[in-house]
């Protein structure tokens, strides 16, 4: 057995974690699962996280199987499988957070002997990046007024520090000074384009443009090359809501400024026009917000997570009263509101939906109620398995390889983003990404890093050694480093530009 | 070898690569595992040897009509060549991928060529054991090299470039003495030093000096992980590249659109060009429609005897099956634009270089 106990910073100082408390009790039931017979010990793995989201998908013990390889016995396309079986039979996650007012042992037991049943899934098995979690992730940018309205607050208040490190005027006029450097520079060869092209990914309501651009016009107006005249400054979201709101926000510079909706993880699909002409590409808090995988390398084998949203039996039943509905038809009608969105499920559903405002009330128990069972399932041969359109599996091994086992995001959403931006810009252009960005593989080995909840958004650490990994595999030297404008920040600067 | 009299034979519009072929990601991975210390240099080799064998197939299978080794030895446009020139130091020979570029240094002056240190005679020799068609043999300029050396060994850059042109002569005249009839000198990075040119076609004219093959020279806007690293049109060349001993300019379009072909028109270059049919950075294959639209258009400016079809650039960054697609689009549309040649009438002569080395290089 192993016992892969993370949070180990916590085991010492104020609020220490009680370790033999919350690992004891996960112990003593496996010892008795396996005295009925159910399990061999020596193919077990404990692992106890700090599950730090107060809203998040997990319960507070989870097993998760570890699949075998697929087995076509007799076909002769069946792949090779190892000589040796898998080192482990099936995991046991543990959020010692919340351990310590749970009845573990019984807890545990109970997941050992499959106590699936009264479960209300929502969805099959797949990669995390399917599950109807994103479904619920995008409707809440795209209903976010009937979200805010319900709240009470906005959704910048739900971020950590309560507000989006993209207005931070001193990092606006850095960005100003180096894009001036630059362009004086070309003007000097005679190379600089008529126009300049400045994009920003995920804009916000506006404040980090409108921060940018009066920056940018009154360092214009001291610098004196007319740069100003020459912006085009382009607002990029998935949300119109949003974007409707930015629009507002820079209203002085309206004549420099275009809103474009899109799909981050695509901006080439809108901005294919600007391939190789943006100079600063600018990219606040989206990352962490893209549909991402989860891989793992135990004992040797890499796996794919997959994922099941469902919802616990008790929530279940408490959601379906509120809708007038059994557990049985909340699949349906979740899928319903996905689809289609608060304004139209009362009349796609009148018996159980009355109102927008009752919509938006199932939306939000939905939402909290929404749990993810997972299980391992081996991987064959990584360059099969696509982190992102253009992007192998091979990318992983490096990290996967890095020793010892490991589980980690793979931020396919956030590869894909940032693969496709690489094309936008311009030679002499810069990629600049203000996120929730792990830097260090170990760090995989140490925390939780999602997938939790934000509001009725989902995050999730953004795996930055392997975006900087694929950056350099194109060229990009990529840099990471605290936001500097703001003491305690969690937030990392990524910056990547062409390193040759 | 069959190379010199085969040239003399391919039709007219012949079709040609530019140098590169592609890496596909099992052989990437092998490449840089060699630059990690996780395989030897006896097995990469190998390794080496087997991808062009098959590179070369795979153009004699898409009809190209010049072919090339894919430069698959190479781990980039400049390492193979600096980190074997005497006097270079490679402070790090390790490597996250085998695509990266080494920190070069040169402290003291290169040595004056004693025979060919870069042996890219043997790697002509092994393309030319191994295929019968005509072969197009490539390597980096002395320009472009001298943009990745470091340290003070010379007063001035010019100086540098015209020693390492010293020995790339040294180079080209062991490939002529083992068979080549069509050497190409890629200058990468000359676009983006368009005050240079004049220095850069001085080297040239040095490594072409008394080299009786015949010569292109490459010039692009850079092709590093299928990214320009410069933008512009290509009147930056002229007029110094017109003193350039070569017999053919190999020049990007495709990408960049065919607007730059009235500048060749207009500047007085009367000698071959490579036109560039194919997009290397990107992955969506031409049609052969597309490209005999291309080269009709290139037609407007430049006659059927002058012109030789090609892609942009290599083909490195392009997956396998997507380059062999381009390929045989390529060898498509110029066989239709062919048949047009023929049906109104135009020379149908056989492609030979327009005028000797030796006319040009006094």
């Amino acid at each position: 057995m192993l016992i892969d106990f993370r949070p180990h910073a916590r085991l010492r100082g104020p609020g220490q974690v009680d370790f033999t408390a919350a690992v004891t009790p996960v112990v003593t039931a496996l010892a008795e699962a396996a005295d009925a017979g159910y399990e061999d010990l020596g193919r077990v793995r404990v692992t106890c996280d700090w599950v730090q989201y107060k809203e998040n998908f997990r319960d507070v013990v989870d097993v998760r199987p570890l699949l075998d390889y697929p087995a076509t016995p007799g076909c002769a396309d069946e792949l090779p499988r190892p000589a040796s079986p898998p080192a482990y039979r099936f995991e046991i996650a543990v959020d010692v957070r919340r351990s310590a007012e749970a009845a573990l042992q019984e807890l545990t037991a109970a997941r050992l002997r499959d106590d699936s049943s009264g479960r209300v899934f929502l969805e099959d098995w797949g990669p995390g990046s399917q599950s109807c979690i994103w479904a619920f992730n995008t409707l809440y940018w795209t209903a976010l007024a009937q979200w805010e309205k319900a709240s009470g607050r906005g959704y910048e208040q739900a971020l950590p520090g309560g507000e989006s490190d993209a207005r931070n005027r001193d990092a606006a006029r850095e960005l100003v000074t180096e894009l001036f450097a630059i362009w004086d520079g070309l003007a000097s060869a005679g190379a600089l384009p008529e126009q300049l092209y400045v994009a920003e990914l995920g804009v916000g309501n506006g404040s980090q443009a409108k921060v940018f651009l009066d920056e940018f016009r009154d360092q214009d107006a001291a610098h004196g090359q007319d740069y100003y005249r020459k912006l085009h400054y382009l607002m990029c979201d998935y949300s119109q809501h949003v974007l409707d709101l930015a629009r507002e926000t820079v209203a002085r510079h309206a004549v420099h400024v275009s809103s474009v909706s899109l799909d981050a993880t695509r901006p080439r699909t809108s901005l294919g026009f600007l391939r190789g002409r943006v100079f600063l590409l600018y990219v606040s808090n989206v990352y962490d917000n893209l549909p991402t995988d989860e891989v793992a390398q135990f004992g040797g084998q890499p796996y794919l997570v997959q994922a099941r949203a469902y919802f616990p039996p008790a929530e279940a039943a408490e959601l379906a009263a509120s809708a007038a509905a059994t557990p049985a038809e909340l699949p349906a009608l979740v899928h319903k509101l996905l689809r289609l969105g608060p304004d139209l499920l009362p009349d796609a559903a009148p018996g159980h939906i009355a109102d927008t405002d009752a919509a938006v009330g199932f939306w939000r128990r939905a939402w909290s109620a929404l749990r993810l069972a997972e299980r391992y399932v081996p991987l064959t041969g990584l360059d099969l398995y696509r982190l992102a359109s253009s992007l192998s599996g091979e990318m992983l091994r490096p990290m996967l390889e890095s020793g010892g086992d490991i589980r980690m995001h793979v931020s396919n959403g956030a590869l894909a983003s940032f693969a496709d931006s690489i094309d936008l810009l311009h030679p002499f252009g810069k990629l600049v990404c203000h996120d929730l960005f792990l830097t260090d593989v170990q760090g995989y080995r140490t925390a939780f890093r999602g997938p939790g909840k934000y509001d009725g958004s989902v995050v999730n650490w953004v795996n930055g050694p392997l975006l900087a990994h694929v950056g350099r595999r194109f060229g990009l030297d990529v840099h990471y480093e605290p936001f500097r404008h703001r003491n305690r920040s969690s937030i990392v600067t990524m910056t990547a530009q062409a390193r040759d | 070898m069959a190379t010199g009299p085969l040239l003399a034979q391919v039709p007219p519009l012949p079709t040609t690569v530019v140098g590169s072929y592609p890496v596909p990601d099992w052989m990437e991975r092998l490449k840089s595992d060699y630059f990690r210390g996780r395989m030897s240099r006896g097995q990469l080799a190998d390794l080496h040897e087997m991808a062009i064998k098959a590179a070369l197939r795979d153009q004699e299978l898409a009809g190209i009509d010049i072919v090339s080794d894919g430069e698959l030895r190479r781990d980039n446009d400049i390492d193979y060549f600096l980190a074997r020139l005497p006097g270079v130091q490679i402070a790090n020979p390790a490597k996250d991928f085998y695509f990266d570029y080494y920190e070069a240094v040169l402290p003291r002056p290169l040595p004056e060529p004693d025979g060919a240190p870069l042996k890219l005679a043997d790697d002509f020799a092994f393309a030319a054991a191994h295929t019968a068609a005509p072969i197009k043999f490539s390597f980096t300029g002395p320009f472009s090299l001298s943009r990745h050396l470091r340290g003070r060994a010379y007063p001035d850059d010019r100086e540098l470039i015209l020693a390492i042109a010293r020995t790339l002569h040294a180079e080209a005249s062991a490939l002529a003495d083992r068979g080549a009839g069509l050497l190409q000198i890629d200058e990468p990075f000359l676009a983006g030093h368009p005050d240079q040119v004049a220095t850069a076609v001085e080297a040239i004219n040095v490594v072409a000096k008394d080299v009786d093959v015949t010569w292109a020279l490459h010039v692009c806007y850079g092709n590093r992980y299928a990214r320009p690293l410069w933008e512009g049109h290509y009147d930056f060349l002229f007029p110094a590249v017109l003193d350039a001993a070569v017999d053919q300019l190999v020049l990007e379009f495709a990408r960049k659109g065919y607007e730059d072909l009235p500048v060749l028109a207009r500047s007085g270059w009367d000698r071959d060009i490579g036109l560039g049919v194919i997009d290397v950075k990107s992955t969506e294959a031409e049609t052969s429609g597309q490209v005999a639209d291309r080269i009709r258009r290139a037609l407007e400016f430049v006659p059927a005897s002058r012109l030789v079809v090609n892609p942009d650039c290599g083909l490195r960054h392009v997956p396998g099956p997507v380059a062999r697609a381009k390929l045989a689009a390529m060898v498509e549309g110029t066989a239709v634009v062919r048949q047009e040649l023929d049906a109104d009438g135009h020379q149908t002569a056989p492609f030979t270089p327009k005028r000797s080395r030796k006319e040009t290089t006094q």
